[in-house]
């Protein structure tokens, strides 16, 4: 059990592919942190550094006091799960998990003892003399983790550790492996693409994109207020509406008005300072789909919209509404067994405080 | 539903059936070896199946006969020749194994520039006829002093093991995933190790499969010795050309020969039996 601490990690393949750029990252004693984002964004190069398997191209990383960045992979103490569990196929399950402990030659009763122990956590007992190859999805995640923890690693990774697993197992496992971390205690890194599983598990959030990490906090934090407009649409289901507008004064109220003009929409008092010390004439408004309400009456008061159905979906527990304003399309979650057809003209209001404004050039918020 | 098992009892005797049919078609000429090398002189051009069967010709072949020892016909030299094919075609086998599997393993795992072209290269080696590389081959050979030697067959032989064992086991490494080595490293093992104590246990099938393809195609080669071999590496295939002369064709001792000169092939495959089935079904590797 170590902290982890990343200082200005680069990763750059042959052919000039910078996967990785000036990373920092601290990932504190028995903390269980998820890397997040999509493919390609840098996730899976930053975890096989931090295991070995990769090699660091610049900057330094440190596992508690010892730089690791030279040290082979056996040599630093992390145990890694992966996305395909690579369990060696001809060892029996028990064979799979004491693997590691044979080859750090621990004595043979020392073995059997963490053997069965990690393997009673992970209720595998009854299968330890199976091959894997006998043994269904579920089984194989529980083995491969079993096998990654039976070291007592400093640093556990798991590798999109359930995306091969029904849903009925995932959302158990999710349990599970909370659990798991509960009893540990080791410090975790769990990659994943799916924030769901981020957001289940993890007690903080790490984005990535592009290489380049975006915004690390806990979920409230990347949710409640994103840094940018990729955190904002990555974080948050139905992602995150942008509105590109530019602000205008009139009469002494603050408007945004879209490029083609097909809406104003009278600035919350809330917003009018941080758009003025910004000063900047293009800006990207972002708004939840669930932070939008359906007017009974049209209004005129501030934050408020008016558009036409493009499409109404009822998904039993909530609706999904698309609204067409002008040429900016916003999705809305709304009540179901609302009875909107396409034409319909709609009234919205965004909550004044759930709004989030960002600089159409930098897309950095404000 | 009774007249539907009914059916599906038809349709299982009926395959039976035609398969029994088949296997008599196909074993057919071994069964006619069998009996020709089992008759004397007289009866050989009889289709009788009943006779007095007689072991005369396989004594001829292994240890000679009066009529050879007296100079009338060749001496046989039939265990000569049986070694000779043992060790060539092993040989071949093997040199294609320390060869073919690195290299196998090489094309799974690592990209490297030509990789696909070296791949065909090797495939390639299949597509040429025999016979257009015979000649200038054995030119070759003469100049190297490769000619009648064992290890010049065993090297020719490459042209017909290499490319099978390779292109084999090369789908089968690709079929093992590179995270089970990784997890090996992280574990703490050496790339031997895993090596030998992972990877090799799920090649197995493959590698049985075709070792002893490669085996029976070596061992089976006539045109190699024949042009590249002279009395010293003379094989059980180029021999048994020796049976039938312009005076008189000896075919109950190519018989007896030929029975003989099968019999590694069929232990062999007996042996790993239940390796073949797996094998030759690429891809079996699961985890």
């Amino acid at each position: 059990m170590a902290e982890l601490r990343l200082v200005h990690i680069y990763k750059t393949y042959k052919g000039g592919v910078e996967a990785v750029k000036d990373l920092n990252l601290t990932v504190a004693d028995g903390e269980f942190l998820a890397l997040l984002g999509p493919s390609g964004c840098g996730k899976t190069s930053t975890l096989r550094m931090i295991v070995g398997l990769e090699e660091i191209t610049g900057g330094e990383m440190y596992i508690g006091s010892r730089l690791v960045n030279k040290l082979a992979p056996n040599h630093r103490n992390v145990a890694l799960a992966f996305e395909t569990y690579a369990l060696y196929p001809p060892l029996t399950v028990y064979e799979n998990i004491a693997f590691n402990l044979r080859a750090k030659k621990v004595a043979p009763a020392e073995i059997d003892r963490r053997v069965r122990a990690v393997a009673a956590m992970l209720e595998i007992t009854d299968i330890l003399n199976r091959t894997p190859a006998e043994l269904g999805g579920g089984h194989k995640q529980r083995i491969s983790l079993a096998r990654a923890l039976v070291r007592n690693p400093d640093v556990f990774l798991m590798d999109e550790p359930l995306s091969h697993l029904d849903a009925a197992q995932r959302s158990h496992m999710r349990v599970e492996l909370k659990r798991l971390h509960a009893e540990t205690k080791s410090t975790t890194i769990l990659v994943t693409h799916d924030q769901l599983e981020a957001v289940a598990m993890a007690e903080r959030i790490a984005v990535m994109n592009f290489g380049v990490l975006q915004q690390v906090g806990t979920f409230e934090e990347v949710y409640n207020h994103p840094v940018n407009e990729f955190v904002a649409g990555f974080i948050g289901e139905p992602p995150m509406n942008f509105l590109p507008c530019r602000p205008q004064r009139e009469g002494g109220q603050l408007f945004l008005i879209s490029a083609d003009n097909s809406f104003r929409l009278l600035v919350p008092d809330l917003l009018c300072s941080r758009l003025d010390r910004a000063g900047i004439q293009q800006v990207d408004l972002g708004i939840r789909p669930v932070h939008l309400d359906l007017l009974d009456q049209p209004g005129n008061g501030p934050g408020e919209l008016q558009g036409v159905v493009s499409t109404y979906e009822s998904l039993g527990e909530e609706g999904q509404l698309a609204v067409s304003i002008g040429a900016a399309a916003l999705l809305v979650v709304t009540p179901p067994e609302l009875s909107l057809r396409r034409g319909d003209t709609v009234h919205l209001r965004l909550r004044a405080s759930q709004i989030h404004l960002f600089d159409a050039k930098t897309q950095a918020a404000l | 539903m009774q007249t539907e098992k009914a059916q599906g009892r038809l349709a299982a005797v009926l395959s039976d059936a035609f398969l029994i049919l088949y296997f008599l078609f196909a074993l057919f000429p071994l069964v006619w070896m069998v009996l020709v090398s089992l008759k004397s002189g007289p009866e050989l051009f009889t289709t009788q199946f009943v006779f007095t069967p007689t072991i005369d010709n396989y004594i001829a072949i292994l240890f000679g006969d009066a009529r050879a020892a007296a100079g009338v016909v060749a001496k046989q030299e039939f265990p000569r020749n049986f070694m000779n094919s043992l060790i060539t075609s092993s040989g071949a086998v093997l040199i294609s194994l320390l060869v073919g599997v690195p290299a196998a393993y090489a094309l799974a795992r690592y990209k490297f520039r030509g990789k696909e072209d070296l791949a065909f290269t090797f495939l390639s080696f299949r597509f040429a006829p025999e016979l257009v590389v015979i000649i200038p081959l054995s030119v070759v050979y003469r100049q190297l002093g490769l000619y009648d030697t064992h290890l010049g067959i065993m090297w020719v032989y490459q042209l017909v093991t290499l490319p099978l064992l390779i292109w084999v086991l090369r789908s089968y490494f690709e079929d093992i995933s590179p995270d089970i080595e990784q997890a090996a490293m992280i574990d703490g093992y050496s790339w031997w190790h895993v090596f030998f104590k992972i990877l090799m246990p799920l090649v197995r099938p493959g590698l049985a499969a075709a070792a002893l393809l490669a085996f029976i195609f070596a061992w089976n080669n006539f045109m190699f010795p024949l042009v590249l071999g002279g009395s010293n590496v003379q094989t059980v295939t180029v021999a048994s050309l020796g049976y039938i002369s312009s005076a008189q064709g000896f075919f109950n001792r190519m018989a007896a020969a030929s029975v003989l000169a099968t019999l590694p092939q069929i232990l062999l495959a007996l042996s790993i039996q239940r390796y073949l089935i797996r094998g030759l079904s690429f891809g079996a590797v699961k985890g």
